[in-house]
C-alpha cells in the first residue's frame, strides 16, 4: 500500500523540477492561437505547425478547435473564405488589443519575476 | 497506434460535438485530421473536448445564457417528469405528515355488545342460582337472620347476571366501555334506589327485566337497554337511572363500566305488602 501511495504521490507533489520537459512551454490554448495569427491568417494544421515551433507545444485537435471556437465566438479571431477544404483564420481588432494587452502582462510579469531571481 | 485507426476513432469521437459545432467545424476539422499524424492522445484529447463543448452547452442551455431552440416534449418524457413530480410530492407530504400513514392491518371492529341474555325459565321462582349466597330469593319471604336483603323490598328483587364478556371492551366513539359483573361494583355504589311495582297491571306472577346499564366516569348511571314488559321496564329504568356509583378506576384511570341486572316483579308478595 505504501509503495502505491509513493507511485502516486512523490511524482506529483515533488516533480522533477530540472528535467521537466513541460516546463519552459506556455499551455494557454486561446492565447497561443492569437499568437500564431499574429503575423498573418493561418488555418488549423499551419497553427499547429507554428504554435510547436513558437513555444514548443503540439496541441491536440480538439484543443485547438475548442480555442477556435472560443475566440471566435468571442469575436477575437473571424474566418475567412476556406480554401479547398481548410478555412483559414484572422486576428479582429478587438482580438489584436486584447493579444498585445495580454503578452505585455506576461512580458512585465516575466521580467519583474527574472529582476528577483536576479537580486539574490 | 494505426493512423487510419486513430483517424477513424477521433471521427466517431467528433461525432460527440452538438450538432451546431458540427455543422460548423466538421469540414475544417476533417481537412485537419488529413494532415496530421493522430495519435492516441489526439483522441483522448477530442473527446475530453467534444464532452466538454456538450457540457457547456448543455450548462448554457440550463442558464438560458445560449439561444435554445424550443424543442418539442416528448411523451415519454412528460410521463416520467409527471410520475416523478407526483412521486417526490407524495414522499415530501408524508415526511410532514400530511399524508396519513396506512395501518399495516385493518383491526377488526368490535363486536357490539350481546343482548342481555335471558336467563333460563325457572319453574321454581325461588331460586336465583346466580346469586345465591349474595341475595335473597324469590319469594321474598322473611329471610334468614344475617343473610342480605338490602336489595330486595316490597315484591321486588335484584339479580346480578352472570356476564359472558366480563372485561371485554367497547369502543363507543371516543368512549372505552368496559364490561363488569355487577357483584364485583357493590363495593362502589352510594346510592341504590330500588324499583317500585306498578300499581295496576293486570300482569300476574312473576315478571323478570333485563337491563343493562353504563357507569359514568363521574359514577351517573345511564339505562342503555331493557328487556321486558313496558310498565315494568319503566319501573326498573327509573330507578336504575338514580343509582350512584363512584367512579371505577382500571388500571389507574377511570373508566366507564356496563354492566346487566335482572330485576323481578312478583305481584303477590307485592299485594301482600310483604317486606323484610
Amino acid at each position: 500500500m505504501k509503495g502505491l501511495w509513493y507511485v502516486y504521490y512523490v511524482p506529483r507533489s515533488t516533480p522533477d523540477v530540472v528535467n521537466d520537459p513541460e516546463l519552459g512551454r506556455y499551455s494557454d490554448p486561446s492565447l497561443l492561437v492569437l499568437a500564431s495569427l499574429a503575423d498573418g491568417p493561418k488555418h488549423g494544421h499551419a497553427m499547429l505547425q507554428d504554435i510547436a515551433t513558437m513555444s514548443g507545444t503540439r496541441l491536440g485537435p480538439g484543443t485547438l478547435y475548442g480555442a477556435i471556437a472560443r475566440l471566435e465566438r468571442e469575436k477575437l479571431i473571424e474566418p475567412l473564405p476556406p480554401e479547398d477544404r481548410r478555412r483559414p483564420y484572422r486576428l479582429t481588432t478587438d482580438g489584436r488589443r486584447v493579444l498585445r494587452a495580454k503578452l505585455a502582462t506576461l512580458h512585465h510579469f516575466a521580467r519583474a519575476g527574472l529582476r528577483k531571481l536576479e537580486a539574490r | 497506434m494505426n493512423r487510419r485507426l486513430a483517424r477513424w476513432l477521433i471521427r466517431w469521437a467528433a461525432r460527440l460535438y452538438p450538432t451546431t459545432w458540427r455543422n460548423r467545424y466538421s469540414a475544417e476539422f476533417d481537412a485537419l485530421l488529413d494532415d496530421i499524424a493522430p495519435s492516441l492522445g489526439d483522441v483522448c484529447d477530442v473527446l475530453g473536448q467534444a464532452l466538454r463543448v456538450r457540457a457547456t452547452v448543455f450548462v448554457d442551455e440550463w442558464l438560458m445564457l445560449a439561444a435554445v431552440r424550443p424543442k418539442p416534449l416528448r411523451l415519454p418524457v412528460l410521463v416520467s417528469v409527471t410520475a416523478h413530480a407526483v412521486m417526490l410530492s407524495f414522499l415530501a407530504l408524508a415526511s410532514w405528515d400530511y399524508v396519513t400513514q396506512m395501518p399495516l392491518y385493518v383491526a377488526a371492529a368490535p363486536l357490539p355488545p350481546p343482548a342481555p341474555q335471558a336467563p333460563p325459565q325457572m319453574t321454581d321462582p325461588r331460586v336465583f342460582p346466580q346469586s345465591p349466597a349474595l341475595y335473597s330469593s324469590l319469594p321474598l319471604g322473611v329471610p334468614a337472620p344475617g343473610a342480605l336483603h338490602l336489595y330486595v323490598d316490597d315484591g321486588v328483587g335484584i339479580n346480578f347476571l352472570p356476564l359472558p364478556d366480563i372485561g371485554a371492551t367497547y369502543r363507543q366513539g371516543n368512549a372505552e366501555w368496559r364490561v363488569w359483573p355487577g357483584q364485583a361494583l357493590e363495593g362502589a355504589i352510594i346510592r341504590r334506589v330500588l324499583p317500585e311495582y306498578p300499581r295496576g297491571t293486570k300482569t300476574g306472577g312473576t315478571v323478570s327485566v333485563f337491563v343493562e346499564y353504563l357507569i359514568r366516569q363521574d359514577g351517573s348511571v345511564k339505562v342503555l337497554r331493557t328487556s321486558g314488559p313496558a310498565p315494568f321496564t319503566t319501573a326498573a329504568q327509573s330507578a336504575i337511572e338514580r343509582w350512584v356509583y363512584r367512579p371505577v378506576w382500571f388500571e389507574n384511570r377511570p373508566f366507564e363500566v356496563v354492566t346487566r341486572v335482572e330485576v323481578r316483579f312478583d305481584s303477590d308478595l307485592a299485594e301482600s305488602g310483604m317486606s323484610p
